[in-house]
Formats: structure tokens, sequence, C-alpha cells
């Protein structure tokens, strides 16, 4: 029975072993590729350490052996190199990447044993002689030696280090005629005695005394440039009855605090320092009864266990002080690590959703408490709705992650790339924790590979090439992400050749996407990269193998309400901007009328509003005008005439300013309603392809609002996507000229 | 004179037999009765080595209460050898007592 019990634990659990695991093998591709730009970082050969032993332990918890089998020899190499015993080298860096690879697929098809084929079963084997190639080859008979010899290497050009003496001396130490005051003196003169402690405690009372047997043992830190060697030539003549410990400059100490602090919850300091090996169980038996003795003294007189440790047992007293800091943490019951539940998507998006009902039923009441007058009501309803405007961004942050996790899986494409290419590329992420809705991230994950790659193949030049043209070797590849007014930008950049416009402007000739001879603009040039039918079939597979051209690229950024922006500077190099909104649920909104129709605006974007002289105004039969705003030509659309709303038009008419990346441009319209949240609904199949308009909202009153797209209205507006062959009409050259001064 | 021990001129391994026999009949003599401490000169001690440190320093082990006296220039010098002049100074002040360093 309870083997059955057992297994449906197993069954119900493996998804969430499957996830973890997938973030930790993640996690260990991250740590490589930071590593192989900082080998000495010792914390993240740590991490990556531990990364590779969890995924190892938990796989052994569910029975998968081979995922435990094939994790051990990688763990083994990462522990030889922890030890100082292996260099990571570029090549020990693509081992273990591959060894990577390989758990993952191990991981990945660990319900599924016939995934195993006996070609993957091969290139595992190969894996593991490669693996064992090194960990066994570099096995070290002495362990002292590696350490030694490492040391001298640091210590040959640092100067002075401290050292940190342990030696506990034998009972026969006197009848053999040494001493260890004379040892104590005779190091001192090899440099300078930082610190000495001697262990007396251990000394029998003078009843029991053998006065000819040696009690003592002194823990010393000695500053010197002498070597390993000089300094246990001082115990040379006590060696055999000696137990001595020279741990190299701090190293011994911090790697003990280290311990300490990654420690599960162990409460008794002894324990602490047993577990991570800064003392032996036998003598922390020792050290506890020396400490029993002293019971019944007063409190002041009572050895404390961390300094009879520090004396009698040689624990370095920064493991002590770390040890006692996380007793004193765990006393204060403070987390010492932040805290993570997992929660499945679908319930949170379902959350979510049940917000998006609050908020609209909130809005509802409120409009009714309005009505009704009541005072008291309305304050009720006003409060309300600042706790439901407080859970709606509470609830909205849960779904936020850092863009960086997507950002740092690049870091493998772009050096598998870069070397499949023959170029040289240093790639960099900025601003990985900028916060974004996580279903954006997995959707924008696929659009922003292709860019980079498209950035490694076509951008930059090989090496030859770049230092023809006066560039350094290796092309540098940028991925940044930022906050930017409610959404976030993410720009690839790289220091390549840019987008060649003659050529693309052939093609698009060649191909019928813009009229034979007519040249438009540099940057709507640059944006036919985006067109269909584009991208050459030589190119598809060439870049991506998933037959995404650069038109779809456009087109899944621009289903997120996200904007792509080109910046091209011819052989200098090209910079692709991504802006995407924050979230996809709910935003702040403007609420505008227009007759019976009601607008709604992004908060964000709106600058300020002006008045204007209703039907005195010329306009163009998309609704076009401009005004003038303190000086300068404000282009304006007309949503009455764009729309077709059946309204008349009163004297005065409202102009909300709105600021979108083509600049500044105004909306008229009739009503002004407010600000008010606003829950995305997504548009009808019917009315996709209504232009200005991104979404819908359901409002308070019941009543349906359409959301504005300020970006394809400011199109609208300034006439740009009549492209490049339509002849404009007076007003919309104004416009133009009025938005690109 | 009785009411201090005087420790030898040399303190060594040599004399650590002699010494701790001495030590432990003049303690019996005198013990802590009357006394407040038992109190032992250093003053003489021109010689010394880990064994003859040793050897007062288990004094610290036991029971009863003691203080050094008058240490010599040799029998500091040992001691800030090895760390232990904190523990010499808590034995000559006023409130030395016994106990744990």
């Amino acid at each position: 029975m309870s083997n059955d019990a057992d297994l449906d634990f197993i069954a119900q659990a493996m998804p969430a072993f499957i996830s973890e695991a997938a973030e930790q093998i993640e996690a260990i591709e991250t740590l490589l590729l930071e590593l192989e730009e900082q080998p000495d970082n010792r914390e993240l050969l740590d991490s990556l350490f531990r990364c590779a032993h969890t995924v190892k332990g938990s796989a052994g918890i569910f029975g998968l052996n081979r995922v435990v089998e094939f994790t051990h020899h990688v763990e083994t190499l990462l522990d030889k190199m922890r030890d100082g015993d292996i260099a990571l080298t570029p090549d020990i860096s693509t081992l273990l990447l591959q060894c990577n690879d390989q758990i993952k697929f191990l991981v990945d098809t660990a319900a599924d044993e016939s995934a195993d084929t006996a070609e993957q079963k091969d290139l595992r084997a190969d894996l593991v002689v490669r693996l064992r190639a090194l960990t066994d080859g570099n096995a070290q008979p002495v362990q002292a030696a590696p350490a030694a010899v490492k040391q001298a290497a640091g210590g040959a050009d640092a100067g002075p280090q401290v050292w940190t003496i342990s030696a506990r001396f034998g009972p026969e130490t006197f009848r053999n005629g040494m001493d260890p005051l004379s040892i104590a003196r005779y190091l001192g003169s090899l440099g300078t005695v930082v610190r000495i402690k001697c262990g007396i405690d251990t000394v029998p009372p003078l009843v029991n005394l053998n006065p000819e047997s040696c009690y003592l043992s002194f823990l010393m830190e000695l500053e010197t440039s002498s070597s390993r060697e000089d300094i246990e030539g001082a115990f040379s003549f006590v060696m055999d009855d000696c137990e001595l410990d020279v741990v190299a400059p701090e190293t011994h100490g911090q790697k003990l605090v280290r311990a300490i602090e990654e420690m599960p919850e162990t409460p008794r300091l002894g324990d602490m320092l047993v577990s991570v090996g800064a003392v032996s169980q036998d003598k922390l038996k020792e050290v506890l009864s020396t400490q029993q003795q002293t019971r019944g003294m007063p409190v002041v007189e009572k050895a404390k266990i961390g300094d009879l440790l520090e004396t009698q047992a040689g624990v370095p007293p920064e493991a002590v002080a770390a040890a006692l800091g996380k007793q004193q943490k765990l006393r204060e019951g403070t987390p010492s690590e932040e805290r993570y539940i997992r929660v499945q998507a679908d319930r949170l998006d379902a959350v979510i959703n049940l917000l998006g009902e609050l908020v609209i039923a909130g809005a509802g009441a409120t409009l009714l408490a309005r009505e009704s007058h009541q005072v008291a009501l309305i304050e009720a309803n006003l409060h309300m709705n600042s706790l439901i405007e407080e859970i709606r961004n509470g609830t909205l942050g849960l779904r936020m992650v850092p863009v960086g996790e997507t950002f740092s899986r690049f870091r493998r494409v772009v050096r598998d790339t870069a070397s499949s290419l023959g170029k040289e590329v240093n790639f960099e992420i900025v601003g990985g924790d900028a916060e974004l809705d996580k279903s954006m991230v997995e959707k924008i994950a696929d659009p922003l590979m292709h860019l980079v790659r498209n950035s490694l193949d076509h951008g930059l030049e090989p090496p030859q090439e770049r230092i023809n043209a006066g560039k350094p070797a290796a092309g540098k590849l940028v991925l940044s992400a930022r906050h930017e007014t409610g959404a976030i930008l993410i720009r690839i950049e790289d220091d390549g050749r840019g987008i060649n416009r003659e050529r693309v402007l052939q093609r698009a000739w060649n191909r019928g996407l813009v009229e034979q001879g007519v040249v438009p603009p540099d940057d709507d040039i640059n944006m036919l990269i985006f067109e269909p039918g584009f991208s050459t079939a030589e190119q598809v597979t060439n870049l991506s193998g998933r037959g995404v051209g650069m038109d779809v690229v456009r087109r899944n950024i621009e289903a997120l309400r996200g904007t792509i922006r080109l910046n091209s500077n011819p052989g200098k190099g090209l910079q692709v901007d991504i802006r995407l909104p924050l979230t996809l649920a709910i935003i702040d909104g403007f609420l505008v009328g227009v007759g019976k129709s009601k607008f709604v605006l992004p908060l964000e974007s709106v600058v300020e509003v002006i008045e204007s002289g209703g039907d005195n105004v010329k306009v163009d039969s998309h609704g076009r005008h401009c005004v003038e705003l303190r000086g300068a030509v404000l282009p304006v659309v007309r949503l009455r005439t764009l729309y077709t709303v059946e309204s008349s038009l009163p004297d005065r008419v409202s102009i909300v300013v709105v600021s979108s990346l083509r600049g500044k441009f105004g909306i008229e319209v009739e009503v002004l309603l407010g600000q008010n949240q606003t829950v995305i609904k997504p548009l009808g199949r019917l009315f996709r392809t209504l232009r200005g308009i991104s979404g819908s909202s359901i409002l308070g009153s019941g009543e349906v609002a359409l959301i504005l797209d300020v970006t394809s209205l400011a199109d609208l507006a300034t006439g740009a996507l009549h492209g490049f062959s339509a002849a404009q009409t007076p007003v919309t050259a104004a416009v133009s000229t009025a938005l690109s001064s | 004179m009785n009411e201090r021990f005087e420790l030898p001129a040399e303190l060594n391994i040599y004399s650590a037999l002699d010494t701790r026999d001495a030590l432990l009949a003049w303690i019996a003599e005198h013990g802590p009765k009357g006394h407040e401490y038992l109190e032992i000169s250093a003053r003489d001690v021109a010689e010394i080595d880990g064994a003859g440190l040793q050897l007062v320093a288990s004094l610290s082990n036991m029971e009863q209460a003691w203080r050094l006296i008058e240490p010599s220039d040799a029998f500091t010098d040992a001691c800030r050898t090895l760390g232990l002049l904190n523990w010499i100074d808590g034995r000559s002040g006023k409130a030395a007592h016994s106990g744990a360093v």
C-alpha cells in the first residue's frame, strides 16, 4: 500500500521536479557562461556546483538513475575545479555546456526510456569518458600538494600573507626535548604574530597533572612572506606527535564561513561547525566536556563554547562568529533567504480575470453610489475602489518577472551562433532586472531570439572585415531593457554594418513592395525589412530554422500591443527598439466621449488637454487638421470624422494632447470623462482591421468603450500609412512637416 | 614567607616534577583556609619553558582561587610568546578568580 502511495506521490511531484530541474539547468548554463568571463569567481563556481548537486540530489529522490549517474561525473569535475586542481578552460567550458545539454535531455525524457536512443547513449558515454579523462588525470595522491602548489604560486608575488597555524602537541613533546614555547618563538621570528591564543584549558588540574606530558596547543595567525614549507619546518621535529594545520591565508576561515551561511537550519553551534568540517565530532565532545567542568560557576566565568572551540579545536574565529551569527538569525526567526512559492500560472490567470470583473463591478457600484447622492455610500465606494486598485497593482505584480531570465538564455545562442559563423562577439546584457508580465516574457522570447540572430548573422561582420573597417575584431551586441512610462523598452544594439538601404530598396522594388523608382524616407526603407515577403527563403533557413521571417517578428510584437523601431547607422551599427506595454490585462485609462461613443486613452500617453473651436476647423476626409500649440503646429485627428460617429458637433471641443513615438499629436473629442481603470478585452475578429483601436473595455455602466491605440492613431494623424506613392494632401503635408521638425 | 609559594628560578621540564610535588604539598598545607587566594610568586623565575608554563597553567583548572605575584621578565616574556598575557593579567589583579580563561 505504502508503495502505491509513494508512486502516487512521485507521479504528482514529478512535474514540479522537472520544472525545478529545468531552472537549475538553465542556471548552470548561465553560470558557466559567466564563469567563462570571470574564471576566478569562486562564488560562481560554488553556485555551479550547488546547482549540479541539487539536480543530482532531487533526481535521486525520483529514482532517475540515468540523471544521477551522469550528473555525478559532472559534479566530480566541478568539485575538482573547486579544489583548484583543474582550471576552467574554454574546452572544459564547452564540455560542461554539452554535459548540461545532456542533463537537460535526460531530465526532459525522464518519464520516457525509449527517448534515450543509442545515439544519445553513445554521446553520453563519450561525455563521461571525456569527463573522467579530466578528473582522473588530475587526481593527486597527496592531498596537501595541490594546495601547497597553489599557495606557492599565489604567495610568490603577493608579499606577506596571514597564515593560520593551529598546532596541538602530543603528550611526548617535552620528553622528546621539544617545546611549544620555543616553536612559537621561532615562528615569531619568521614574521609578525598577528594573534596567538594558547589552549590551556585542556591542561589537567595540578593534582592530575603529569608535568612531563604536554597538553598544550596554540592557534597562531602569522603574517609572513615565508612559504608553507618554512612554517611547517618549525614543526619538523614534533611532526610525528603533533596535530598541525597550516591554513593558507584566509581561505580556510572564509570557506567555513561560507559553508555555515549556506547550511540548512541547524540550531546548535557545535553541530554547525562539525557539519562544515571546522571541527571533528570527537574534538567537539572533548570541548563540551571541558565546558561541563565549568558548570555551576557564575555566568561570566563560564567558558564559552565558542571560545573553547577557538582555542582548543583551532576553529577559525570567523567561522565561530559566522556560526554564532547564523544562530542569532535563527533565534530571531528571520528567514535567511527569500522565500518563494510556486503557483500554477492558470490559477493566477483566473485570479486576474476575476480581478478584471471586480474592477468593472466596482466601477458600476461607484456610478450607482454617485447617482444616489449619499455621501457615506460614495465615500465607502471610493475607499473600496482605492483598495481594488492596490489589489490590482499587487496582483499584476505577481505576474511580473525579470526579463533577465529570458535574456540570459541568449548567451548560449550568441556564443554558439557566433562561433558557427566564425565571428567574435562580446555579448552584454543590461538591465536584466527590469520586470515584465510573465506571459509577455514568454511571447517576446522568440521574436527577440530572431532579432539577436539576425544581428549576429547580418549585422556583425567577420573579424577581418571589421578590422578593415577600422573596428575592433570582436563585435559588440548589447541586449538591454528598461522601463519607460508604462512600457518597457527592449533594445538590441550591435556595432555591425547596419542596414544597407540601397540593397533593401532594390529588393523592395524587385518584390513590388514599393513602386519602382519611388524612394521613401530612410526610416521607412529600414522598416521594409519587416514587410511580409521581404525575407528570402535563404535567410529563413539560415537564421532560425523555424521558418520565422522578420514580418512574423513584427506581427508578434504588435500582437502584444508593442512597437518595433529601427535606428540604423550604416557602417556603424543597428539599434532595434521594442516597446512593450508592461501588462496585457489592465491599464490606467483616460475616458473620453464623442457623441454617444466612449473611448479610452492610455493615461500615461496623455500630456494635456486644450480647448478648440469645434466645427469652425476644416478637416480632411480622415478627420485630420492642425492647431497651434504654444507656437508649434500640432496635428490633430478628429475621432468623430475618423470613425463617423453620429453626433452634432458642439461649438467648443477638447483636444487631448498625447505623446507617441512619432511625437505629440492631438485627438479631438467632445466630452472628457476622467480617469478610470480599464480592463482590456480583445476586439472581436470583425474589428481587428479597425485602425487606431487596440481593444475594448466594459465600463461600470455596462457600456463598451474602445481603447485607442496611440501609436497607430499617430500614423493615421500624420498620414504616414498612406505610403510612399500616395499624393499627400496639403494638410497632411503640413502635418508631416510639423512632426519631422 | 609561608604565605606565598616561590616558583623556582628554573621553571622547566627538568624541575617540573619536583615543582609540582612541592606546590601540591604547599597547597595541602596552606590551602584556601584563612586565605582568600593562594599566592604564587614568579619573581625568581629566570628560565622557563613550555612545561613550566603548563604547570602554572594547570593551577587555573583547579578549584582553588590563586593569584600570581610579581612575575619576572622571563615569565612575562614566555606568556607573551604564547599569547597568555591576558591570562596572567587576570591572575595578578585583585579581582582574579580561578576558572576558565
